[in-house]
């Protein structure tokens, strides 16, 4: 059975992160923040059918600062 | 020509490196010739820079890889302060860490090869200058060039490597596919450990068979270990992986009955005394949560703090990060204060420690590089096995080591203390 | 060329060149307030950053009609190119043409920031900080070109806006965050207390470090 990319996570660039935090605000449910301000992102894999998340997703990569977040398509939680 | 079961790597050592000629005469010039790229294959060998990767495997995502302008980048950086396997190595016979690196540069297509030494050890950039020297008048093969960088523990990571033989800066590379293939400039590139090019030598010209009469099934072939701490003077042996602990420890003319061991480097594992009998291999290292890592053993005996011990070593290693991801640059500062408030100023020892715990949870996994990890493995495995000693410093209990002079674990000076703002 | 003029033409001139250099010194102010990491209490720092792109498209809108009305009027003569290539106006030579720079430097940054997701942020940020230069250079176009900014409502915003100007790069500077002490305070794990961290030894390589 082939598994389709049906699902994303976001992934974000260490070095490129400097922790401005508008990840986190914009994405709450997908990104915390540690006790320095870098984010800690879920890495369980949400589906793409999820539309207000994929969106909450799409609106924190633009809005980061630094560019450091992408969203990567993946399968589902093995 | 054949050569006794130990030492490999290490044969002919004396006081001064090998000649070409000597060298020659030691090991023979046979080889395995075209078949090398199976040879190598079937010996199974690990590389021996820490990592642990089959070199094989690297070999061949490499030959797969387009370009002609391909480098071999020999890593003799030796990032850990108590590591000195690859500087005695290239002390005692350099010409068989550049054999091995022209077998593995013929190996992928590579025409050549960057030989890189920290730049503070004078005398192993001399011994490699000359042997390369004496190899060039033979004119054959690719072009050696020695590189310099400055010495940083994270100089020794890879992807740093090849960052500052591009840009002058020894910081890690964000590598977010794995398998990852690094270039110098458009060049794509492999970096090998200096101790794995010469067990690619010898595997040239002996064979898999013979390199996998010693070792394990699954860790094959011999290593060198850097034994530090409650021994004589440091001191590096070649041993056949999987060897017991204690054999090891005998052979180097360490503390029989030591409170724990340091496994694999700064950013390695502590065990404890009790499992001298586990044989030292990843397979059976991995039981106790360590590795061999870059091949490095800290002894330290009873009476020792352990805890101190970690505190020191963290401090260290929150100093050498490059700072570029919030998590390291933070949080290792962080564990190491959180150390220290254990050691001398525990008003509540228990958040303390659960604070520390928390810390290593999160800081895990979320650098470019394993700097952090590394550190967070250490502290892990240090709140296991000093269990008892840092329950007895929560209660306020005097610790007898705190007043010794002697620490074991050998952690360079701080080099800028009027950089720890943070303390 | 329409030989076109009016003294409505020459009022909207110089209006919205003061409501232009009026808006960008609020997004020199908001650029600064994303830089500082201010808000994530009362106010979202995204919603700064937004603020500031949102002002930086009206500002770009009101330097276009600024620059089309100047073109337009055939009573002070600028030509096209006069408005890219400095000094080539043969009105004011030297006051259009510091304008002119202006708007270059606010082209690159603006479609730098149009491609900021496709191009390197390195170079991102390198072409942006040259939006200081072109506020710069705009108050000092302002203050030179108009007829009216040396008196009246022309010289208060020209006033205000350097003292905007040079008081937001002062805080930016002197408040700068050394590697980010960047707590949000919606961050549940923000009870620990965090210091600002350690300045990054100096390195014994050639090149300075960022």
């Amino acid at each position: 059975m082939s598994r389709k990319a049906d699902h994303f996570v976001l992934r974000v660039d260490p070095i490129l992160c400097d922790g401005f935090g508008h990840c986190h605000e914009l994405a709450p449910e997908l990104v915390q923040v540690d006790e320095w301000g870098y984010p800690i992102i879920h890495e369980d894999p949400t589906p793409t059918s999820d539309v207000s998340l994929l969106k909450s997703a799409r609106l924190a990569v633009r809005g980061c600062p630094r560019q450091a977040l992408r969203i990567e398509r993946t399968n589902g939680p093995a | 020509m054949t050569i006794d079961a130990l030492p490999r790597v290490m044969s002919g050592a004396s006081g001064r490196p090998l000649t070409l000629r000597e060298h020659e005469v030691t090991f023979g010039t046979s080889t395995v010739g075209g078949a090398l790229a199976g040879e190598l294959e079937a010996s199974g060998l690990m590389g021996r820079g820490g990592a642990g990767f089959a070199t094989s495997k690297k070999v061949e995502l490499l030959r797969h890889q387009r370009g002609h302008h391909k480098v071999v980048v020999v890593n003799a950086m030796e990032g850990e302060p108590v590591g000195h396997k690859d500087r005695s190595l290239l002390s005692s016979n350099p010409h068989l860490v550049l054999d091995g690196a022209q077998n593995v540069a013929n190996l992928i297509g590579a025409r050549r090869v960057a030989v890189c030494v920290s730049r503070k050890d004078s005398a192993i950039v001399n011994h490699v200058q000359r042997a390369l020297h004496e190899r060039e008048r033979r004119g054959t093969g690719p072009e050696f060039i020695l590189h310099t960088p400055p010495w940083r523990y994270v100089a020794g990571e890879e992807s740093a490597l090849v960052h500052w033989l591009n840009d002058n800066e020894t910081m890690p590379q964000y590598r977010p596919q794995r398998p990852n293939v690094l270039h110098v400039g458009r060049a794509p590139a492999l970096v090998v450990n200096a101790e794995t090019c010469a067990h690619v030598g010898l595997i040239n010209r002996f064979g898999a068979l013979w390199f996998r009469e010693l070792g394990t099934p699954a860790s094959p072939g011999s290593t060198l270990v850097s034994v530090s701490g409650a021994v004589h003077r440091p001191t590096v042996l070649e041993v056949a992986l999987g060897t017991p602990l204690r054999s090891i420890l005998r052979a180097a003319g360490a503390d029989p009955d030591p409170l724990a061991l340091l496994t694999g480097g700064y950013g390695g594992a502590w065990i404890s005394g009790e499992h001298l009998d586990v044989a030292y291999c990843n397979e059976d290292l991995r039981s106790l949560g360590a590795t061999v890592g870059a091949g490095i053993l800290v002894v330290i005996p009873r009476g020792a703090c352990g805890l101190a011990e970690t505190h020191r070593v963290v401090k260290w290693m929150a100093n050498e990060s490059s700072r570029q991801c919030g998590p390291c640059a933070f949080g290792l500062p962080a564990l190491a204060e959180d150390l220290r408030t254990l050691l001398h100023d525990a008003r509540d020892p228990h958040g303390v420690l659960v604070r520390l715990k928390e810390r290593c949870e999160v800081i895990q996994g979320r650098g470019a590089c394993r700097h952090p990890d590394g550190v967070v493995r250490l502290v892990d495995s240090a709140l296991r096995v000093f269990h008892g000693h840092i329950d007895e410093h929560a209660n306020g209990l005097p610790c007898p080591a705190l007043t010794m002079a002697r620490r074991w674990v050998a952690v360079p000076a701080l080099e800028h203390e009027s950089d720890l703002v943070w303390e | 060329m329409i030989a076109l003029t009016s003294p409505y033409l020459w009022y909207t001139t110089r209006a919205t060149g003061l409501v232009a250099l009026i808006l960008f010194t609020v997004v020199v102010a908001l650029g600064a307030f994303v830089a500082n990491r201010v808000g994530g209490t009362s106010v979202g720092r995204f919603e700064l950053n937004e603020l500031h792109r949102t002002v930086s498209m009206a500002a770009v809108a009101f330097l276009v009609l600024h620059i089309l009305t100047t073109i337009l009027d055939s009573y002070v003569p600028t030509g096209w190119f006069s408005a890219v290539i400095p000094m080539t106006s043969s009105y004011k030579r030297l006051d259009v043409a510091i304008g002119t720079v202006a708007f270059d430097l606010i082209l690159a940054v603006w479609a730098s920031s149009l491609m900021k997701a496709r191009i390197a942020n390195g170079s991102w940020r390198f072409i942006h900080w040259f939006g200081w230069l072109a506020v710069v250079a705009a108050i000092v176009h302002g203050f030179l070109i108009g007829t009216d900014a040396r008196s009246g409502i022309g010289l208060a915003v020209v006033i205000s806006c350097s003292v905007v100007v040079v008081a937001t790069a002062l805080w930016r500077y002197l408040w700068r965050p050394t590697r980010s002490l960047g707590r949000t305070a919606l961050s549940p794990l923000a009870r620990h207390q965090p210091r600002e961290a350690p300045r990054r030894a100096p390195r014994d390589s050639n090149r300075v470090p960022r």
